[in-house]
Parts: C-alpha cells; structure tokens; sequence
C-alpha cells in the first residue's frame, strides 16, 4: 500500500519534468532547436556521466562551501537579529543596514571579495555567507518579536530572567521562522557559492565558468543540475532538523492524523 | 521664385537619392569599447558605414558575453570573437564565419610584475606565485599543455587590473596593448610577455557573422567589410576622433591611455609600409593551424575545413 501511495505522491513532480524534458530532446533531435542554444537531455546526461569525478569533486567543494557559509550567516544572522530584538534603538540604528546584505548585488562585489580574502575558499565562504544572511536576519527578528503577549506577561509574573525569556520562551517561539528563514538561505548559499567561485576559483563555479568558454553548455547545465541538486539536499536538510526539533509540539511540522 | 523651386528640387532629389531605407545592423563588440575597436568607432564616426546606406549600431559588451552564440542565432547580424572561438563555435555545428581580422599579431599576453625577474610565460609557469587566466581558455589550456610541470596557482581572470596593482606575487592575462597601460598609469610598472611567442596564434578581434547571411547578403557584407577597412586606415593615422567618444563609453580607460594603446597596437595589426587594402585578410595556412591546435586540445571533436571557417573581402 504504502508503495502505491509513494508513486502516486511521485507523479505529480514527475511528469511535468518526463514531459518537457522529452519535448526538448525531440526538439533537438528534429532539429528544431539547435544543440548550441539548448543541449538535448541526452547530452546533459552523457556529460553527467563522462564528466562525473571532475563534477562530483567540485560538487563536493561547492557543497562544503556552502555549507560553511551558511553556518557563517545562520550564527552571525541570529546574534544579530537577537541583539536588534533586544531593543527598538537598535533595531532602528541597525536594521537599515541588514537590508543592504539583501540588496547587494553580490556580482558586482566579488572582485573585491578577492582583493580582502584572496583566492580559494575563503572569498567563496564570505559570498555565500553574504547573500544567505539577510533571510535569516528577518525571519529571526520577526519570529523573535511575535511572541505572544499573554506569554511574555506569565515570564514577567513569574519574574524571569531576560535570558530565561529568550532561551526558554523568545527562541523556541520564533523557531519556525528560525527556520524558514534558513530554508530560504540554505538555496541562497549554494548560489552564493557559485557567483563566488566565479572569481574565487574552484568548484562548480569553475566549471560552469570553463564549460561557458568552450562554448559547452552541456556542461554548463550539467552543473547547473548538480547544483539545484545541492541546494535540495540543504533544504531537504534543514528540513528534517525543523521536523525533528519541531515535531513534537508545534503545529507546523505536527503530521495529520 | 525660381531659386524657391531651385531649393524644393534640390530637396526631393536628395530625398531621392536617400530614399532607399538604409540597412540596419548590429555589430556586437565582446568588450568595453577600447582602442582594439578604434576602426570600428572611426568607421561609424566617419561615416564610412552611411555612405554605403548601411547604419550600423556599435553595441559593447562585458565578461562572458556571449557573442558568437547571439550571431549564431542571429540575434545580431555581425559580432567580435576571437578566432579560436569560430572554430569551436563550427564545431559544434553554427554556420559562424569570419569575415576580417583586426589583430594579425594577437595581442593576448601574460603581464607580470618586472621584479620577479620572468624572461619568458615559462618562467611564470615555472615559478610559484599566481596567474589569473580565463580557465578552461584554449589560451589557458595551450599553456598548460606547453608547461605541464608548472608551479604557479591558476586563478580565474576577472578582468581589469585592480588585484596586479595590490599583490606582488600576481601575474595575469592581459591584451599587451590595453592592461599594461593601464596598470603603469596607476603607478604599478609592468612587464608583458606575448602568448603568440609560445606558437599559440589565433587572429584577434574578429568580425564574424552567418555564413547563411553573407551569402545571402554579399553586397551588403563587402560594404560593411569595406567601411571597417576605411574605419582603421583611419584609425591606424589619426585615432583622436574616435578615442574622444571611446573615453565617453568607457571611463574606465583614460584618454592618455587610449592614444597609448593606439599607437603601440598598430604593429599587431599591419606591418609598417603594407599596403592597407590587406588590412583585415586572413591565410588558411593559420586557419589550419589553429584547427590542428584546438583539436589536440581536445577542445573540438571534428576539424571543420579551414576553408569554410573565414571569407576574405
């Protein structure tokens, strides 16, 4: 039974890529789309395959790049977005700020990532931080400051401490949005990661950078693919420690019975 | 009265002789407008493309446009690559042809820093440091393959010159007639090493266009053809004009550099005392080579004929 319900729960995502990816392969092979402007499946495939140890090691680094920077943003986002909850001057003072990480186009800025951090992982780690720090940032803040009113007047009644009110109640409170704030950053990274790699060197930004030259672009969807891969399995993952964490007390991640 | 009638005749016949609509077209640079396009600045400043009722818009481009692909889907009419991208570019199964060669010398180069003591790109290769240089090039991979031991670090090439003036221990790609000025009138003193001298030659700085096109379109190609080759006979002898409304286009180069450039890049482009109506030809001699090169590159999986890959005017 369960079996049957998985391939039904299947079907819907599968066919509209079955589907669209058998169009463009008849496309390509009838010669209505040229392979130079878009690369029929099969070819992506055959890149996937012959191209597979250069593409899993940089898969690889892309991955433990992100992953590094989002851990960078997803600590520093939260101490940031706790302190601006702490008070309203703060958050007034600083919030316009935390904006500008949302707004920067990272592009433009990664020539300089290099000039501060040189080559290699450390540009790559600061990119990806960089554009996954400002969902994490609001989502914590706006989950810090909904609390609900008649909780926060128990801790006070009861005479809490402000530490006890943001260990035991602010943050379990806002954790929800915790975490949709890091499954939005989660994506962001990997692409942080990318742009990053660009300049930086290394990784599936490289790859795509050499594929585009040599006019690959195979290649390029090739890693393109691999890293929506990767973004799904950070999603995927945050996705299980919400469930995990979250499970069992609070709605949004309770099953239906 | 008869002077009246005199000015409205007057008038109609020049509408007249204007009145077939002129030919619009797009020539798509692959970079910011630079001396390396003077010709083309002059060609349309001069008014060489009107005259032969062609109006040509000069459009410039950045890191990573992708101008063969927008002439191979025409998306433009006429384009800037560099030769070795046509061959790939044939390869793969597009109709691109070139048309006329800007640089007979190529003026890719490998700019370092005088006080590392380099006498040759063997030296930087051989020694530890960094060079930034586009990855997966087949400059890039030429090298590679000539230097297979190398020591230094490749890093990707991100253009301009900001990190070469800041790290002592970087060495980059550069066009020898654009980068180095550049980085000398920041203060930073420069030394350049050609990559033709390792044997590596590609025509630079390539009009292109589809061979479907053209043959459809001769006339209208030779005059396009024509007009460049006046625009940098032009350029070559009084480069002002255009380097005036480069500068406009492109801050980033100052004007003194500009007429720096110009005047050091009219080596590569012809010998001194040919005659200029060879301005722009290409040989199948380096054609073939450079179909050979790619191909032991393992850039290309089949060698298009060297004699469909350009078309003189």
């Amino acid at each position: 039974m369960s079996f049957k319900i998985k391939i039904a729960s299947l079907l819907p995502p599968l066919l509209p890529l079955i589907l669209s990816m058998g169009l463009v392969e008849t496309a390509v092979r009838l010669g209505w789309a040229p392979s130079y402007l878009i690369p029929a499946p099969s070819e992506v495939m055959r890149s996937l395959i012959d191209d597979r140890v250069e593409l899993a090691v940089a898969a690889w680094t892309t991955l433990s790049s992100a992953l590094a920077g989002l851990l960078l943003s997803f600590t520093t986002g939260t101490l940031f977005a706790i302190a601006l909850s702490s008070s309203d001057l703060a958050r007034r003072a600083f919030y316009p700020y935390a904006v500008f990480f949302q707004t920067v186009p990272i592009i433009s800025i990664a020539p300089l990532l290099v000039i501060w951090f040189g080559f290699g992982q450390p540009t790559v780690i600061a990119s990806a931080a960089i554009v996954s720090v400002f969902p994490i940032i609001a989502s914590t803040l706006l989950g810090l400051k909904s609390t609900e009113p008649a909780l926060i007047d128990l801790f006070t009644l009861y005479s809490a401490s402000a530490r006890q009110m943001l260990y035991m109640l602010k943050i379990p409170f806002a954790s929800p949005q915790i975490f949709s704030g890091l499954r939005i950053a989660s994506g962001l990274a990997v692409v942080g990661a990318i742009v990053g790699e660009f300049i930086g060197g290394g990784g599936l930004g490289s790859v795509v950078d050499s594929a585009r030259t040599q006019q690959r672009i195979d290649r390029v969807f090739a890693a393109v693919l691999i890293s929506a891969l990767l973004g799904a399995v950070l999603v995927g993952a945050v996705n299980l420690i919400s469930a995990l964490t979250l499970g069992s007390w609070h709605t949004s991640e309770r099953k239906a019975t | 009265m008869k002077l009246l009638l005199g000015f409205v005749l007057m008038f109609f016949s020049a509408a007249a002789a204007s009145g077939a609509q002129a030919a619009k077209l797009q020539l798509a640079l692959n970079w910011k407008a630079e001396p390396e396009f003077g010709g083309f600045y002059a060609a349309k400043l001069s008014g060489y493309f009107q005259k032969r009722n062609l109006d040509v818009a000069i459009t410039e481009g950045g890191a990573g446009t992708p101008v063969v692909q927008m002439v191979a889907n025409s998306k433009v009419r006429f384009g800037i690559a560099a030769a070795d991208e046509v061959v790939i570019s044939q390869a793969r199964g597009t109709d691109v042809v070139a048309l006329f060669a800007v640089y007979q010398i190529n003026p890719q180069g490998i700019m370092v820093h005088p006080e590392r003591g380099f006498n040759s790109i063997a030296d930087v290769f051989n020694a530890p440091g960094t060079l930034a240089i586009q990855s997966g090039s087949p400059h890039a991979l030429f090298l590679q393959s000539q230097f297979p031991r190398y020591k230094v670090t490749l890093v990707p090439y991100a253009g301009g010159v900001a990190t070469f003036l800041v790290d002592a221990n970087y060495s980059q790609q550069c066009f020898v007639t654009s980068e180095p000025l550049i980085a000398r009138r920041k203060g930073k003193p420069t030394q350049s090493f050609l990559i033709a001298d390792t044997g590596f030659k590609p025509y630079g700085t390539v009009v292109i266009a589809r061979r479907q096109y053209v043959e459809k379109n001769q006339k209208e190609t030779r005059d396009l053809i024509d007009a460049v080759r006046e625009g940098w006979i032009e350029y070559l002898r009084a480069p002002d004009k255009a380097n005036n409304t480069m500068v406009k286009l492109n801050p980033a180069m100052d004007a003194v550099s500009m007429k720096e450039a110009a005047e050091v890049q009219k080596l590569f482009i012809i010998d001194a005392g040919a005659p200029t109506q060879e301005l722009g030809k290409m040989t199948m001699e380096r054609w073939r080579t450079l179909v050979n090169q790619l191909y032991d590159l393992k850039l290309i999986k089949n060698k298009p004929a060297a004699e469909k890959l350009f078309q003189n005017f």
